[in-house]
Parts: structure tokens; C-alpha cells; sequence
């Protein structure tokens, strides 16, 4: 964050010149023969590159935060390391990115500086703000190389920013100083009234890592701050990558500043909870044609749960324009409007996005007599929420809590067509501000159970004595499944509905399939499951001379390994606990018989998941059973080689075969 | 986005879907304001009858270039597009690129809401945003950017823009087909006396133009229908496809060469690039290392073409002209670095320095893109032309061409780094290029590579065991363009992602594996096979289903073609010529025999061949196959043939073998 020194309590202070403060890398760093002959790092194998050494100094007294790396490239691909951009703001603070300085050094020790002019330009411009970039490439860079580069960054006198300390990157960081003297003087912060009093931080280090504080007794200048705050890092792993991962890197390691007027996290969170609370309540509170609306719409209604019932299923009505577009100023105006301020706009317009439909439908069920409350989460598909984190940035997105007939539930009206009473999963078992009775708390979601989402997958299909298959094929979701369907209809139309639920189809059977969508049941109505009809045909199974092969379950004819990967360091984050069901039932042509046919088989995750398939005879038919549970949506990385053992006897069985014989094979051979 | 290597200037249009996503939501407008009447009446047009697919359609688009006395030439362009389809908004988000040299003089911006509201946009909600960069790629490149209100299906938008073309070229292409289609468009040129003009049109019949008199002239393009090919298989660019009429002008007899000629292209070209080829005394030093001990033509030319590709680094920053001109040949040698007609510079004036002759050579990497018949600089890569002295013959000469005077080139590309000496990436062969010799400059046809010269071989041992395990030892050697991902993952991967990408391929083939001794040569040796061995160990590979077996003697690898179901309307790209061949033995269990064994496939069908066969060679299950593909596209009507060979290699691929007990 950029702040402004308080004019009441510190005039502008402009200074005549601007130097380095000490400790600064004002020299280059001569390699040491041991970098100059590094070829390869343990810790990653095959690695692009490395940081030798990172220096991140700030000095508030200067106004200025200087910047400097020495990377050492190992592969070709540590070559990319040597183009360099470096993005900033450039705003009324003044800022400016200068000094940069560069040069290359080839593992037989020359030297190569770079000498070109680096290339500014503005990435993007309104008439708010201005973000540019300056970019060059450092010279002559080899495989072996050591690149360096340092510039500084610099704000107007009477303007500070607070670094922050990204420690962990894509490479491995053999060791880091960072470095920052906050000013003492009292800031004026964002809304232009509060003052800064203090400093504060959230350290996310490895362990063994922490900030050092250290009085000061010469400063730079006025603003010259008493602490220097330090801190020494080394071996820092590179940013992990899986494919399955929570959004680890909202927790990789880091430290993150404020200036802030708050002394404690729990005063933060309760001065800003309030603010943030009076805000939603204000917009929540609806006005008399809004509170007949919601008259008219429960009336009859003799418990709590169904008028909330009737709310929900109203809001559900309105255009969530978080699916759609929202619209401009422009527009409003065109219709005689004003930019959406309360629930009531919601109301009457009939549109408003996924947060102002949710603190709507909270004004309505309190104008329904309920009590409704309003919470700030963090979206679990993009970060985690962490409290000692300052900041109200953390809240993506709005659910609802109402005290339904006694009980808190919460619900999810933002997320068009989600299930009454069901949190969309990238809303459930996440943290972030609710409101209380009387002010706010930070608070958690719950979590979801298997039986919110199930998905079910019928083939009813008559094979000809070709092993062509004919008939339909029927789909069900409910829960998470059927929300992504149903929002993925809403970002479109009918037909790009229909094509995307035919491609998803023709992925999941045999190729070579004709597959057509026929009907869509209960595309909007969200109490309801998703039902989506196929009529496909087409080969379904390997022919050899006397027989026909055919995959046991055809919905996972196509489906790969989940995890093949043997090793693992990160949990696996499965997004949402689900039921899969399936059954596939094959009407046999009179010229074939079932020579043999996949055992049943089952497989148990310690009580996390379960699974188990069956085949059923009947002399024209045969039907392939499949079920699979799981329970959780996160599993522990220690729990990994349980779950991929587990995944393999299921993929196991799943490309087991069914054998058809040609009638008079059969009969030649003894029969079945 | 589509320029992978927009090192040499193309068309900005095309940047549109990269940088909408940056923008801020317009706001503020007057609700009284109205639409001009060209809007209006284009609005008024009779709304046509599009197939339900369509986003959005083009109802005018009317451009008009004004030739000043001065040779300096400024573009108005009014543009209406009616919205059918939620997808089709992305229509009303109004991007206007630009630069120094093409500075934008006014630009109006109207829209007609679905419900008849009308707006017009005000200058301070248009954005100015750069070139996103990033990946070594810079330009100076800017772009006007605006949301335009309304933009919803039965939406209107439209705009009028008025900008001056770079002064350096004395051409203008107007792209008159494009995903959506167009109703009414007319493109008009007003030239100053004494000034001549010729259009040139490619992917389209040439369209006669009317005479409005006192130089001024029109050409009409009207219902052109789109070029969808969003779920498309195996298509060729879209630029490839799409019509359009480049215009050159200029005053009558300011050059020697013929107006719109390539060669006219060519002169203009060498004055551009003549005094960066000079070679300094430090290329000459350099090349001269490079070259010492060798006096084999090729072997000097491939001493120094590699230095080129592996040792100068791709990085751009372009500026006005330097989408055209490249840096000074010493510049680009110090540096080490340099975009892609910088590299093909650094070439030619190396190569100088040893007696070898060679030319730049402009190209598309989007095979079809530059059309033989329609001389313009619509292309975006460079790449260098040796001369090949005469009479000198080897048979490491493969990426040959001949010119019209008779001189053999070899082609080779240093800004890609993974295609070896003497090779051509597959995306450059069958198509066109601009071999940039001033006077003698002319099109040519770049050769498609034999299929011997792009080659996956895949060998392995293996016994499987009666419980359905496979455990064997595979060997895997790919050559040309087949070893570029791998060439490209064993060079900058580290040893985490590269293993996780060997599980993910043989994920593909096995439900349960592990592999142990793995091995990679010749990463670095593009002109030998990349060699990768390992051993592992597959449970579960073969199932077992009551007293039976099944085997599928494919053990890994696939060649399937994606291929769908619909009526095929344009060409079809095959990507590469190349030959896969596997040979794969198993070894059954013992107690075991072959009951039923795949059919044999042998199929040829001239642009590719396909053949495989399973037989038992006393306990051994052998597999073998060898696909070859000849042509790099085909036209339309050979779909059926695609299709077919696609059913052929998915049914051998899935093929089983049934062991039963003795």
C-alpha cells in the first residue's frame, strides 16, 4: 500500500538529494569460485536456475526501496532469467523505478556490462491510473552464467510504501537479506482520516527464520524511522507445483506490512468488521415496496424454512451478473438509474452480482423476521483465508447465514442455481468475517457431505453383432456437479450448452460414437437434479476374430490414471466430496454371449472412500454396476500413497473386460 | 494468441482476445445520446439468417485510405457489428491498435442496447493499454480499448476510427473475412494525381474495382460468410483461410521494380536491412573460430548457424520500424541477443565473413498464411536462405530449394532452437517465402521434408506374467520436429517436472506403473536421435477375465488422429510428415497360448500409410507397426480418408490378443 505522510501531524519534507542508505549492494558482489563452478543444486534436481543471493533493503527515510539479484543460470532454460521486467505504479505518489544496473559474468569469470538503455513503457492507462513497466535483457548470458541486476524504486518525499518480502519464487534461493526502516512519523491512511501509529506484519517463514528488530541511531533525513527491521533467509525451496493442490501459494513464504492504526489483530478485525458490517447493513436494509415483495412472496407460509424457502427460490429468479455482464453507469442512466446502491436496486432492476443478490436475500429474510447475517469469505479456489492477515482483500465473495427455525444455516445465493441451504464448494470449509449479534468475528465455513453431490450415469445401449452400440445415455447431477453445469449454461446460450454437454460426452465414451444431446430436464430449477439425455451410437468394443471386447464400465473408458506420480509433497485437494453411480446395461444381439464377465470388486479408504462394482446376468442382457464415494474433498499429503493405491484398484477394475463370444464360438467350444 | 513469433510485423488485429481482459467498465455517458445515421441504416439492414453457432455478424464495415501528396497516408474505418449471442460480446469490446507511426486521430464509439437505447462513448472511458509483453516478446505497441454499453445479445455496436498508416510502407491490407460473418463492406482508396495503385488479394478471387473517379476507387465485398473453426480438427490457421486485398501505392515510376511486386517488396527490404548485415570485426573473429579446420561448405555454414540458434538468445523490443528492420548485425552479436529476423541477420553477416552468401527469408509460422499470388509483408517470422555454392552436393542437404535463377538455398531458422541444421520446423514446410534478394527477390516454395526425417521409434522387451503385470525395458528414439518437446523438456524442465510429464505420458497407457533406470542422450545433438531408455514395470496391464488374458499388444504409444463426426469445409492440416514405427515383444506367461490374435492392418492412402501386424514367435507376442504421413495438408474432400485411417489406428491401437491356458 502507497500512503501519504499526514499533513497534520508532519508537513512535506522535501529533500535536496537522495543516497543509498547503508548496507546497501552498492557494489557488485565478486562470485566466489565455487558459484562460478556450480553446475547443478541438490535440493532441485535439473533446476533452471538459482538465486545466489536476493537483497530487498527500504528505507522510509529515503522514500526509496532498493532491489538486488544475483542469479546463476544452469540450464537453457535459466536463460529466460536474463530478460528481466520490472512492473510499478505509477501514480500522483511519484513514483519512480531508476538506477538499474546489470551485468553478466561467465563461469570463466569475465565480466559482460550491461550497457543498454532499459525500454519504459506503459502497459495501461486511464484516467484514474497508470501502470508501466521497464524491461531489459542482460547481455552475453551463457549456461553457467551469473547475471546480476539491481535498481531502485522511489517515491515522492511526502509518500511512503511499505515493502513486501515475496521470499519464496519459482527458484531456489540459496540465501536472502531483506530490510526496512519505517518511518515514525504518523501516516494518513487510505480513506485520507485515519493515522498510521505502528507497524505491523504477517510473517509467513520457514522455520528457524524471524524479523529481527533493531534500534537505530542515524537516520535518513525526517522521516528517518527508529527500528530497522531485518531478516536473513537461506536454502528457500522453490514454489511448489502439483497438479491437485490447494492454493498453497497464498501461503508460500512471505512477509506482508502495514502501516496500520491498530494494535492487535483482534482490533483490527473488530474496527474494520464494523465498518465492513455497517456497510453491508446499509445496503441489506430494503425499503417498504421490497418489504411488501417479501409480504406477497411468503405468504402462507407457516415456518421459517419456507419463507425462506420462497425468498430464495425469488433471488434465484434474478439476473446474477457475475454470469453475465454487468452494467455500466452508462446503461443505468440510460434507464433513468443510478449505479446500484441497495437491495432494493437488486430488487426492482431484477440483476445485481453474486454479492448484492446475497446481502438482498439477507435483507429479505430479515424483513421475513429471520435472523440473517452477512460473511466475508475467502475463496477456497484461489487462497486461503489467514486471519492475521490485515486485510479486508481477503473477502472475496458473500454468503449467508439465517437462523432458520432455531438453526444457523448457511446459504449460498450468490452462486446462481446452488442448493438451497448448500454452500457452493469454493465457499464451504473456508474461514473468513461474519456477522454476530452486535458486531463480527472471524468465523469458519462447514464443510460439505458426500451426499450433497452425487452424480449419476445410466447407458442403457443395445449392441448389434458388430459391436455397435445404440440407445441413450442419461445423466444426473446434483450438488456441485449440477452447479457447474448449470452456471456454465448461464455464461452462454442453449446451443453452446448443449455443444459443451455433447463434447464432454463424446470425451468420456469410446471415440467414433455419433453422440447427440436430446433432453435437458431442470436446467434452472436448482432444487431439482440436472438430467441431460444422450442418444449416441457407435463401436463401443475391440472385435477379434470370435469376440467382442468391451470395457466393463463405459464412462471410464477414457479416463487416466489420477495419480500417477509416486511421490507427493502436498495435500490433495479434491475440490468437494462426491457420488459417482453408474450402471450400464448392454442388450445383447442373439448372435453373442457373455463368455466372461469382470468379478465383483470392492475397495475401502479408511472411511474416506469407497467403491465397488458388480455385473448382473440376464440371458439377452448385461449390466455393469459401479460406485464410488468420497467423503472428503482434502486429503493429507501423508494419506497420499493410501489414496493412490486405492485410485489404482479402482482404475484397475474399471479397465477389466467384458467378453462377448459369437454364439457358435461359443458352442464349438463348450459353451459359456 | 495466435503470433508465436511476431518477430517480424504482422497484423495487430490480431492481439484482440489477449488484452480484454485488462480493461475497466465504461461509465458515464449521456442518456441522450444517438447513433449517426450510417448506423442507423446499417442497423436497418434486413437481419439475415445465420446458423445458430454464429456470435455476432458484421454489418458494415466501410474503410477508406486517403493517399496525401506527401506519400503520407491516413485510414477511416467505420465498423457496425450486430451481437447474436452471449459469446458474441466479446465483439463490443472496441480495440484499436497503435503506434508512434500510426497514431489514432479520432475515434468514435457508439452502441445501440438491445432494448433500443443508444449510446456513445466518451474519450475519457477509452483505455490506453500496452502490449501485455512478458515471455521475452516487447513492442511499443498500444491499443485504444473500450467496453462499449449494450454489448448483449440484439446488441449493436459500432465505431469510426480515423488513423494514419506507417510511413515506411506503402501498403494497406484490409481483412474482409474473419470468425463472423460480414454483410456489407466496401474498402475505398483516394490517391493524389500521378500516384499509381495495384491490389493484390489472397484466399479470395480478386474483386473488381469501381472507377469513382478523380482517382478515387472502391472495391465491394459483400455476405462474406465466417470461418468458424473453433471445434475444428486438424484446421489450418484462420488467417490461412481468410480473405484479403492488400493495396500498394505509390507515384508513377518512384520505383523500378513493378508496384505490388514481390520484388518491388524485396528493394524496399534491402534498403531497410543492407547496412545491418555489415559484419564487424568481431564477427569476423568469431566466425572465423567457428570456422577453423573446416572447409566443407556445410560444415562452416553449420558451425555458424548453430552458434546463431544456440548461442544468441530469442528476446524482442520493437519499436515503429524495428517490426521490420532488424538491429545492426555487431549489435545483435554483442548482446547476444536479438528477435528472429536479428538472428537470421547475425547469420547472413557471419556467414559473409567466410564467402558464404545467404538472404533473409520471410515466412509465416501459420502454414498458408502468405499466398503466393498476393505480394505483401503480411507475415511475421524471419529466417535465413544459404546459397548453396554450385555444384556442391551432400546428402545433408535436405531443407533445399531452388530459385528462379537457378541458385540452390539451404533454409535454416535460428530462432528455432530445437530444429536441427539442415532441417525445417514442420509449420514452415508447404508453405511460402519471401527470399529477400533486392532485385532478385522472389516467392518461393519451401519444400516439405521426406518422412524419414521426422521419426519416433519406440522398442521394447517385455514378459508379463500370469497375474497381468508387464516388466520390460523401452527404448524410445525421436528425431526432428517429434523430438522438439522432449528436446525442449530435458533442457529447461527441472528433474520433479520431468518426471512428472514421463508419468503423464505413460499414463496414458498404463493404469499402474513404475520406472526405474531412466536414461536421455543426445539432448543437445539435434542432428541425433534423442534416445531415451528406461525400464518398467506396468501391474495389472494385461486383465484378467475368467480363463482368459487380454493383451494389447500396442504396449504404448499413440498415433490417434482427432478427428470428428461433422461435414468438413476447410482443408485439413496434418501437421507434419514423420514415421512412427514400434516393435514391441511380449513374452507370455508360461501355461499360456495365443487363442485369438488382432487382425493385421495395412492400409495406404497416399498422403499416409499405416501398417501393423501381431504374430507369435514361439512364447513372444511380437507387435510391430509403421505409420507414415507424406503430405503436411489435404484438401476438404479427403476427410472421409482421414476419418478413416483415424477408425483403423484407434481400432489397432485398442486391438487385444487373448492368451488362454493350455
Amino acid at each position: 500500500m502507497i500512503v501519504k505522510a499526514s499533513k497534520a501531524i508532519a508537513p512535506l519534507v522535501f529533500f535536496a538529494a537522495l543516497t543509498a542508505p547503508t548496507g546497501w549492494a552498492q557494489q557488485w558482489t565478486a562470485p566466489t569460485p565455487e558459484e562460478l563452478a556450480i553446475t547443478s543444486i541438490p535440493e532441485v534436481p535439473g533446476a533452471s536456475a538459482l538465486y545466489l543471493y536476493k537483497e530487498e533493503t527500504a528505507d522510509d527515510g529515503l522514500h526509496s526501496q532498493n532491489f538486488y539479484y544475483r542469479i546463476k543460470v544452469l540450464t537453457e532454460g535459466g536463460k529466460e532469467y536474463a530478460n528481466v521486467e520490472l512492473p510499478f505504479y505509477a501514480g500522483e505518489s511519484g513514483i519512480k523505478l531508476d538506477s538499474i544496473e546489470g551485468r553478466t559474468i561467465h563461469s570463466d569469470g569475465t565480466i559482460i556490462p550491461f550497457k543498454g538503455k532499459p525500454y519504459e513503457k506503459t502497459v495501461e492507462k486511464t484516467k484514474d491510473y497508470k501502470i508501466k513497466v521497464k524491461v531489459f535483457s542482460l547481455p552475453s548470458v551463457e549456461v553457467g552464467s551469473i547475471i546480476e541486476y539491481r535498481y531502485v524504486l522511489r517515491l515522492d518525499d511526502n509518500w511512503f510504501s511499505h515493502p513486501d518480502w515475496m521470499i519464496q519464487s519459482d527458484l531456489f534461493t540459496r540465501k536472502a537479506h531483506y530490510m526496512w526502516r519505517p518511518t515514525d512519523r504518523q501516516l494518513s491512511m487510505e480513506d485520507g482520516k485515519q493515522l498510521s501509529s505502528t507497524v505491523a506484519w504477517t510473517p509467513l517463514l520457514p522455520t528457524g527464520a524471524e524479523i529481527k528488530q533493531t534500534k537505530v541511531q542515524i537516520g535518513h533525513g525526517r522521516d528517518a524511522g527508529s527500528v530497522q527491521l531485518d531478516l536473513d533467509v537461506h536454502d528457500i525451496a522453490p514454489l511448489p507445483k502439483e497438479q491437485f493442490m490447494p492454493p498453497m501459494r497464498s501461503v508460500s513464504y512471505k512477509v506482508l506490512f502495514y502501516y496500520t492504526a491498530y494494535r492487535t489483530t483482534q482490533e483490527y478485525w473488530a474496527a474494520k468488521g464494523k465498518q465492513w458490517a455497517k456497510a453491508g447493513d446499509k445496503f441489506a436494509g430494503l425499503g417498504s415496496a421490497t418489504k411488501e415483495a417479501v409480504a406477497t412472496m411468503t405468504a402462507g407460509a407457516t415456518t421459517q424454512d419456507q419463507k425462506l424457502r420462497k425468498i430464495y427460490a425469488a433471488v434465484m429468479e434474478i439476473e446474477n451478473t457475475d454470469f453475465t455482464r454487468a452494467r455500466s453507469t452508462a446503461e443505468e442512466k440510460a434507464d433513468g438509474l443510478k449505479d446500484i446502491k441497495t437491495a432494493d436496486d437488486v430488487w426492482t432492476r431484477k440483476r445485481g452480482s453474486g454479492d448484492q443478490i446475497t446481502v438482498l436475500f439477507i435483507g429479505m429474510a430479515r424483513a421475513a423476521g429471520m435472523k440473517a447475517y452477512r460473511m466475508g469469505v475467502a475463496n477456497r479456489s484461489d487462497h486461503f483465508f489467514l486471519p492475521g492477515y490485515l486485510s479486508l482483500n481477503q473477502l472475496d465473495d458473500d454468503i449467508a447465514i439465517v437462523n432458520v427455525d432455531g438453526k444457523e444455516t448457511f446459504f449460498d445465493p450468490g452462486q446462481r442455481y446452488c442448493t438451497y441451504g448448500r454452500l457452493s464448494w469454493k465457499h464451504s470449509n473456508t474461514s473468513g468475517l461474519r456477522e454476530i449479534d452486535g458486531g463480527t468475528k472471524l468465523a469458519d465455513t462447514e464443510g460439505q457431505s458426500y451426499k450433497d453431490t452425487r452424480v449419476s450415469r445410466v447407458a442403457d445401449l443395445k449392441l448389434d453383432d458388430q459391436g455397435v452400440a445404440t440407445g441413450t445415455v442419461k445423466m444426473t447431477y446434483s450438488g456441485d456437479s449440477a452447479l457447474a453445469w448449470r452456471q456454465e449454461a448461464l455464461r452462454g446460450d442453449n446451443t453452446g450448452f448443449k455443444e459443451d454437454l455433447r463434447v464432454a460426452m463424446e470425451k468420456m465414451l469410446p471415440s467414433g460414437m455419433d453422440i447427440s444431446v436430446t433432453t435437458i430436464e431442470n436446467p434452472t430449477a436448482f432444487e431439482a437434479p440436472l438430467t441431460v439425455t444422450y442418444a449416441v451410437k457407435g463401436p463401443v468394443g475391440s472385435p477379434t476374430g470370435k469376440r467382442l471386447l468391451i470395457a466393463a464400465d463405459l464412462f471410464e473408458v477414457n479416463s487416466k490414471p489420477k495419480f500417477p506420480e509416486k511421490k507427493r509433497e502436498l495435500p490433495v485437494d479434491m475440490h468437494y466430496p462426491s457420488m459417482t453411480q453408474d450402471a450400464v446395461r448392454f442388450i445383447l444381439p442373439a448372435s453373442m454371449v457373455v463368455e466372461s464377465a469382470p468379478a465383483a470388486g470392492a475397495a475401502e479408504l479408511k472411511g474416506m472412500a469407497v467403491f465397488d462394482t458388480k455385473v448382473a446376468n440376464s440371458p439377452t442382457s448385461i449390466t455393469v454396476y459401479r460406485n464410488l464415494t468420497v467423503g472428503r474433498a482434502l486429503f493429507a499429503s501423508d494419506s497420499y500413497p493410501d489414496l493412490r493405491s486405492f485410485y489404482e484398484k479402482i482404475e484397475a477394475k474399471d479397465q477389466e473386460t467384458l467378453v462377448l463370444t459369437r454364439a457358435a464360438a461359443a458352442a464349438a467350444a463348450g459353451g459359456n | 494468441m495466435i503470433l508465436l513469433h511476431p518477430c517480424f510485423k504482422a497484423r495487430a488485429s490480431l492481439l484482440v482476445v489477449s488484452i480484454v481482459s485488462l480493461l475497466p467498465a465504461a461509465h458515464a455517458l449521456s442518456s441522450k445520446d444517438s447513433v449517426p445515421e450510417w448506423v442507423t441504416a446499417a442497423v436497418a439492414q434486413p437481419k439475415g439468417t445465420y446458423s445458430p453457432e454464429t456470435s455476432a455478424v458484421e454489418l458494415l464495415n466501410e474503410t477508406t485510405l486517403t493517399v496525401g501528396t506527401d506519400g503520407k497516408a491516413v485510414e477511416r474505418r467505420r465498423r457496425v457489428v450486430r451481437i447474436l449471442r452471449p459469446n458474441g460480446r466479446d465483439e463490443g469490446i472496441i480495440v484499436v491498435p497503435y503506434d508512434k507511426d500510426t497514431k489514432i486521430l479520432s475515434l468514435h464509439i457508439w452502441s445501440v442496447g438491445p432494448d433500443g437505447h443508444e449510446y456513445a462513448m466518451k474519450d475519457n472511458e477509452v483505455a490506453d493499454e500496452g502490449y501485455p509483453g512478458g515471455g521475452g516478446l516487447y513492442f511499443d505497441e498500444r491499443f485504444k480499448v473500450a467496453k462499449a454499453p449494450g454489448r448483449d445479445p440484439g446488441g449493436v455496436v459500432a465505431y469510426e476510427v480515423e488513423q494514419r498508416i506507417a510511413p515506411y510502407t506503402h501498403e494497406a491490407t484490409f481483412q474482409f473475412q474473419s470468425d463472423i460473418p460480414h454483410v456489407n463492406q466496401s474498402f475505398t482508396l483516394e490517391v493524389p494525381p500521378n500516384y499509381a495503385y495495384v491490389t493484390v488479394f489472397a484466399h479470395h478471387d480478386a474483386v473488381k474495382a469501381i472507377d469513382l473517379e478523380h482517382q478515387r476507387y472502391r472495391w465491394e465485398m459483400n455476405a462474406v460468410p465466417a470461418i468458424d473453426l473453433e471445434r475444428v480438427p486438424m484446421h489450418p490457421s484462420a488467417s490461412a483461410l481468410a480473405g484479403r486485398m492488400t493495396v500498394h501505392f505509390g507515384p508513377v515510376g518512384s520505383t523500378g521494380a513493378p508496384l505490388g511486386s514481390w520484388q518491388e517488396i524485396g528493394e524496399w527490404y534491402d534498403g531497410l536491412s543492407r547496412d545491418r548485415l555489415v559484419a564487424t570485426p568481431d564477427i569476423a573473429a568469431k566466425t572465423a573460430e567457428l570456422t577453423a579446420g573446416k572447409t566443407d561448405f556445410y560444415d562452416k555454414a553449420e558451425a555458424i548457424g548453430e552458434f546463431v540458434q544456440k548461442q544468441v538468445r530469442y528476446f524482442v523490443i520493437e519499436m515503429g520500424i524495428g517490426g521490420f528492420q532488424p538491429h545492426s548485425a555487431g549489435d545483435i552479436f554483442r548482446n547476444r541477443y536479438g528477435d528472429c529476423k536479428d538472428k537470421a541477420t547475425l547469420l547472413s553477416a557471419m556467414l559473409s565473413t567466410v564467402g558464404i552468401h545467404s538472404a533473409i527469408m520471410i515466412v509465416d509460422d501459420r502454414r498458408g498464411v502468405i499466398d503466393p499470388v498476393s505480394p505483401s509483408l503480411y507475415a511475421d517470422h524471419a529466417i535465413g536462405a544459404i546459397e548453396i555454392p554450385k555444384g556442391y552436393e551432400s546428402p545433408k542437404l535436405r531443407s533445399v530449394f531452388v530459385a528462379k535463377s537457378g541458385k540452390r538455398y539451404l533454409i535454416f531458422d535460428p530462432t528455432w532452437e530445437k530444429t536441427a541444421f539442415g532441417q525445417l520446423a514442420h509449420n514452415l514446410q508447404g508453405s511460402y517465402g519471401i527470399l529477400m534478394e533486392g532485385k532478385a527477390t522472389e516467392i518461393v516454395e519451401m519444400p516439405v521434408m521426406r518422412p524419414d526425417l521426422n521419426t519416433i521409434q519406440r522398442s521394447a522387451k517385455f514378459q508379463l506374467d500370469a497375474d497381468g503385470s508387464l516388466k520390460g525395458a523401452i527404448v524410445e528414439k525421436r528425431f526432428g520436429d517429434l523430438s522438439e518437446s522432449s528436446r525442449d523438456l530435458y533442457t529447461s524442465a527441472d528433474a520433479k517436472e520431468q518426471k512428472m510429464v514421463l508419468d503423464r505420458r505413460l499414463s496414458e497407457d498404463f493404469a499402474s506403473f513404475s520406472v526405474a533406470d531412466f536414461k536421455v542422450e543426445n539432448v543437445e545433438s539435434l542432428n541425433k536421435d534423442l534416445t531415451t531408455s528406461y525400464s518398467l514395470i506396468a501391474e495389472r496391464f494385461a486383465k484378467p477375465t475368467g480363463g482368459l488374458l487380454m493383451v494389447r499388444p500396442r504396449v504404448l504409444g499413440s498415433e490417434g488422429l482427432p478427428v470428428d463426426r461433422k461435414a468438413r469445409l476447410v482443408p485439413i492440416d496434418l501437421k507434419q510428415t514423420m514415421v512412427a514405427k514400434d516393435d514391441f515383444d511380449i513374452e507370455i506367461p508360461a501355461g499360456y497360448e495365443i487363442d485369438e490374435m488382432p487382425e493385421p492392418v495395412k492400409v495406404d492412402m497416399g498422403f499416409a500409410s499405416y501398417e501393423s501386424a501381431s504374430r507369435m514367435d514361439g512364447n513372444v507376442l511380437h507387435y510391430s507397426r509403421t505409420y507414415t504421413v507424406r503430405q503436411v495438408s489435404l484438401p476438404a474432400d479427403r476427410y472421409a480418408d482421414v476419418q478413416k485411417l483415424a477408425a483403423l489406428i484407434e481400432a489397432d491401437e485398442q486391438g487385444k490378443a487373448v492368451l488362454k491356458k493350455k
